[in-house]
């Protein structure tokens, strides 16, 4: 499992058991997504649990709004929207209320839809840099701060898409493993047959020549910044288009779940080193002489020693 | 480079197997009591010159003994930050099961990345030539496990960052 999904699989899985049950049940259930995104989702009405709610809390959806997150979602869901943004009736960023029974023939794609939630809201900044730069024009520094003390930033030019990453790593070993990771991705492109993909280029604690001159940048040790650099060939189709925001949005994610995996995994070599040097270690103890040992029998008795 | 690495073990298990010649000793200022003098340095009678061999500034070991005891003090080679964390988190490892190891000191003497303490209660329990033949295989593997794990850190990168422009299952490149 090398690649991280970008849909909620705590979502898919309640929908789908929902969906498929005989009987309509009553579903409370709370959860967490990456990037400290929460979902809820709950029957509200007792009497009619064929009418199911999900809503979820984004931090940054503010700023998702400005870039046109609002309309990407109508787009997107159509029908199923309820509200987006706090000012309704909920404390929610974005509400969808499906109705079990009112479902379309393809029960999986509406499943795989509203799993989807949390990449759709944050697909809009990469959405409109795409759109600007086919139409020739380049846009603005798009700034999402989707985590405590990370943000990232997209714009578009004439000629492609930079998307740039500032992530913190709150350990000294995770700042060090992370570093030849991303040297690595930085690397990637030597080999031919991904000679096609993005550039990716890493800077360890200055800000890239982009960003030089935006204000709120933190500096510290702590500090990388990662840039990808799009050009129209990658997102020229659909799928394509499709696939690149999905990728480019769990990066961070991916990066330090692959940091974490690392770790644990020196972790158990290290306990497997050290149970080796035990053993040898115990060949250095001499067997205990013939009248001190204790026997055993088969059975598990032990003789007793006069 | 690996002839000097002969040589500098041969010179380490000779020094080791000279300074492990021990013999019980009663502390000569608290009644009753046994320590293990090379730690206490109280009786300055007692104490051997210390020895460093060092194969280059980066690697060296420290042999100090006395009558009742050997602190062996080993300085690990780390060439650049992995190794100096890779090897930090190793001996760490090491250090927090020192009941287990018997002969392992909690903390490294200043400038070492890791210390053992050999009594005459050890020698009198474990042979004196496996405690040496111990001590040196330790060097060797100690050296060989940091590199390993540095080439399959290296190798788990190359793999998570060709794996993100991955196609489908089937492995196939998204562009190209």
């Amino acid at each position: 499992m090398i690649l991280l999904d970008s849909y909620n699989k705590i979502i898919e899985s309640t929908l789908r058991d929902a969906f498929e049950s005989e009987q309509p049940e009553t579903i409370n259930v709370t959860a967490a997504d990456f990037d400290g995104v929460t979902y809820t989702i709950v029957t509200p009405d007792k009497t009619r649990p064929n009418e199911i709610v999900v809503s979820m809390h984004m931090g940054c959806y503010p700023e998702l709004q400005r870039y046109g997150a609002d309309d990407m979602l109508r787009k997107e869901y159509d029908s199923l929207l309820h509200s987006v943004g706090s000012g309704g009736d909920s404390s929610a960023d974005v509400v969808l209320k499906i109705d079990s029974k009112a479902l379309p023939e393809d029960k999986e794609s509406v499943v795989k839809k509203v799993a989807h939630l949390k990449r759709n809201a944050l697909a809009a900044p990469f959405e409109r840099a795409f759109n600007a730069q086919i139409a020739g024009e380049s846009s603005e520094l798009m700034t999402v701060n989707y985590r405590d003390e990370e943000i990232f930033f997209v714009q578009a030019q004439a000629d492609r898409v930079t998307v740039i990453f500032s992530t913190t790593f709150k350990d000294e070993t995770d700042r060090i493993f992370g570093k030849v990771f991303l040297q690595e991705f930085v690397d990637a492109r030597r080999q031919p047959s991904i000679q096609n993909a993005p550039q990716v280029l890493y800077s360890p604690r200055e800000p890239p020549l982009e960003l030089r001159g935006v204000a709120g940048l933190r500096d510290s040790e702590n500090i990388a910044y990662v840039t990808f650099v799009l050009f129209p060939r990658h997102f020229a189709t659909e799928e394509l288009r499709r696939d690149a925001i999905s990728r480019i949005q769990m990066f961070r994610d991916y990066l330090h779940y692959h940091i974490k995996c690392s770790k644990a995994y020196m972790h158990s070599r290290m306990r497997a080193r050290v149970d080796s040097f035990l053993k040898v270690l115990n060949r250095a103890k001499p067997e205990k002489p013939d009248d001190q040992k204790e026997k055993k029998t088969a059975s598990g008795r032990t003789f007793k020693m006069r | 480079m690996s002839n000097t690495l002969k040589t500098y073990i041969a010179a380490v298990r000779a020094t080791l197997t000279a300074a492990m010649c021990l013999e019980n000793f009663a502390s000569q200022h608290v009644e009753r009591h046994n320590k293990p003098e090379v730690e206490a340095r109280a009786t300055p009678e007692v104490l051997l010159a210390p020895v460093v061999i060092s194969r280059n500034e980066n690697e060296k070991v420290l042999i100090e003994g006395s009558i009742n005891s050997v602190r062996v003090s080993i300085k690990i080679k780390q060439a650049d930050e992995i190794e100096r964390i890779l090897c930090h988190k190793f001996t760490r490892f090491m250090m927090m099961r020192a009941e287990n190891f018997v002969i392992l000191r909690r903390k490294p003497v200043e400038g070492y990345d890791i210390s053992f303490l050999i009594t005459n209660f050890h020698t009198e329990q474990m042979y004196k030539h496996k405690l040496v033949d111990f001590i040196i295989q330790f060097m060797e593997e100690v050296d060989k496990e940091i590199s390993e794990m540095k080439i399959s850190l290296n190798a788990r990168a190359r793999i998570v960052a060709e794996s993100v422009w991955r196609n489908d299952l089937a492995g196939r490149f998204r562009f190209g």
